[in-house]
């Protein structure tokens, strides 16, 4: 915990301020301060910005760069809340079927409706809430109430989602309808806009600030649920509440911006390598490192070529080996601290 | 009686496992429920602790019915020191004692630092105070017990149910929890309800048992008029011999082994 307000209080606003000067319309570090400073009324001598460069600022970078820590820390903290129920280091965000529901439900717009963005992400949020649905139901049908069978039911109703994403993209326009498709299911975030902001922000801050503040008793969920009831927690009504709200956040998090590979895996392990496996601690830290990693990665993906890269190759280049490297790693020194028996 | 269970018959899938068991212990008791594997201990348990329905009959804990509490407050009255406890996460030891306050701790709220002294003084309690910051992962089996026992004793309920507690220890751990347990129970005044499987221990340590056989209780009562030969070979399935040591110890040992009868062994 001593290094959450380290990461948050210096790491996080240089690299912040590192990415809104970074990108194919470069702007200059002390023109960044002037455009932030304007807006308050601060007077600057040395810089007077063009409209241009306001309108790329303002526009463009300014709720590109906070749709992105939001959505980063939403699906982050999403991935730290399901490894934690289903006692699974391996569990991602999108276990239990959201995304690919929501990819299937944007699809299907783009290929039978209309391609109007906010038809889409109707039709992709509603889907995955509903995929997330149909995963309860097909495991509550079982006698079994251990989260294997939750995860059992993901499974299958993502095979049949992801089944459904492949052929309508075997039925859509090559010219047109598929390339929307693949580029919405990879994820980016060129369409980010205050609209998108307004729309997906409160909903994730609240989801953030809820599992949060209900963060410690995700330790009890993950000794098992004769344990957890045992020590008095109503174990079915919590899963609940923990998936509901997780799932919100995905899919909030999905119909903005589309797929984003790898982070809600990797993003709660480099923050249990920093503050422990202890929820109280490490909620707010996968958050913080989530808002932090998905900045630079889209900060990489908008400046690294000349056309922007969709941001699941970015996430899944960068973050896989670092991930492998950390497990490598930490598994020395643990193994050398370990007492042997 | 802290505890009282009232005729109870309980099962998986509707076929009953145990069937009619009467039982009571009073405050400041230890007692074992031995049987052979498979007889209904653990069954018996689950019921007791609410998280088995009861096809038949009443679980009685301080004078209410089980089935009209709800887990907090069964977790005020009830605690269970498990059989087996894994981590798939890396928990300190102290992180791992305080989640058993969940019942008296507000959902959205943390362990205050009067609960972490506590559950330290818990942990002292079972000689594990300087094992507060360890992983507990990375402690042995028997280190973990204790500390699954410090957690039973920070929930701190007038009840404690251990499930085999001994499965895996060694010698000298197995006697020092069931020592520590004696001891916690006389001070505490608490109602312990454990399932063993060693006859010497349950004789050394607990104040009553009952042995489960087939479903039902076979025999009940003081351990030292209890465990004698013939029920002990009846529930254990074994010719079994009680006797008294020459320092006059009570041991219970099978009535010959074919090892040591033939004098040859042909491997």
């Amino acid at each position: 915990m001593k290094k959450t307000p380290v990461i948050f209080g210096l790491v996080f606003p240089v690299i912040l301020f590192i990415c809104l000067c970074t990108g194919r319309y470069p702007i200059d570090p002390g023109q960044v301060a002037g455009l932030l400073l304007a807006p308050l009324g601060v007077e600057n001598r040395f810089f007077s910005a063009p409209p241009d460069m306001m309108m790329v600022f303002w526009n463009v970078r300014v709720p590109r760069i906070i749709l992105s820590v939001f959505v980063g820390a939403g699906i982050s903290t999403a991935g730290a809340v399901f490894q934690a129920l289903f006692r699974n280091p391996l569990a991602a965000p999108d276990i239990l079927g959201v995304t690919q529901g929501a990819g299937f439900g944007a699809a299907l717009v783009i290929l039978f409706l209309s391609p109007l963005a906010l038809v889409i992400q109707t039709s992709a949020f509603g889907f995955g809430i509903l995929a997330v649905a149909l995963a309860y139901i097909l495991a509550s049908l079982s006698r079994d109430s251990s989260p294997s069978v939750l995860v059992i039911s993901g499974i299958v109703i993502s095979a049949v989602f992801q089944a459904g994403l492949s052929f309508i993209m075997y039925m859509a326009n090559p010219y047109d309808q598929l390339i929307q498709i693949i580029f919405w299911t990879m994820g980016s975030f060129n369409t980010a806009s205050w609209v998108k902001v307004r729309a997906a922000v409160p909903l994730l801050f609240s989801g953030i600030l809820l599992i949060t503040a209900f963060s410690w008793r995700l330790n009890l969920m993950t000794q098992g649920e004769e344990d957890a009831r045992s020590m008095g927690i109503h174990v079915a009504r919590w899963r609940i509440f923990y998936v509901l709200v997780s799932t919100l956040m995905v899919a909030c998090s999905v119909t903005a911006v589309g797929n984003v590979a790898w982070i809600g895996l990797i993003v709660p392990h480099i923050a249990r390598y920093l503050a422990g496996s202890e929820h109280r601690r490490l909620i707010p830290m996968t958050a913080i490192l989530g808002g932090l990693f998905l900045m630079i990665m889209d900060t990489v993906a908008r400046s690294l070529m000349l056309s922007e890269i969709p941001i699941s190759i970015v996430t899944s280049i960068f973050g896989a080996p670092f991930l492998g490297y950390l497990v490598v790693s930490a598994g020395k020194a643990r193994f050398s601290h370990e007492p042997q028996y | 009686m802290n505890l009282s269970i009232e005729n109870i018959s309980a099962g998986y899938g509707g076929i009953p496992v145990i069937s009619h068991i009467d039982l009571s212990v009073a405050p400041g008791r230890i007692c074992a429920l031995m049987g052979r594997n498979g007889s209904g201990k653990t069954t018996l348990l689950r019921c007791i602790n609410g998280l088995l329905p009861l096809l038949e009959g009443r679980v009685r804990v301080l004078g209410r019915d089980i089935r009209d509490l709800g887990r907090d407050k069964i977790a005020r009255m009830i605690s269970v020191v498990p059989q087996v406890s894994f981590s798939p996460f890396t928990f300190s030891c102290l992180d791992m004692v305080l989640m058993a306050g969940a019942a008296r701790i507000k959902a959205w709220s943390a362990p205050s630092e009067k609960e972490k002294q506590k559950a330290l003084d818990a942990m002292a309690e079972t000689g594990i105070g300087h094992m507060a910051d360890r992983a507990f992962n990375t402690l042995s089996g028997g280190e973990r017990q204790l500390v699954m026992l410090a957690r039973g004793l920070f929930q701190d309920t007038p009840i404690m149910l251990l499930d085999e507690p001994n499965s895996h220890l060694d010698f000298a751990n197995q006697h020092k929890i069931m020592a520590l347990m004696q001891s916690l129970a006389r001070k505490r005044k608490m109602t312990v309800l454990v399932t063993l499987h060693d006859p010497n221990l349950t004789h050394y340590y607990c104040d009553d048992v009952i042995l489960i056989h087939e479903g039902g209780v076979r025999a009940r009562g003081e351990t030292g008029k209890t465990l004698t030969d013939e029920v002990l070979s009846c529930v254990l399935g074994n010719n079994i011999e009680c006797d008294m040591t020459r320092k006059g110890v009570f041991v219970v040992v099978p009535k010959f082994n074919p090892v040591h009868m033939n004098e040859k062994v042909n491997l």
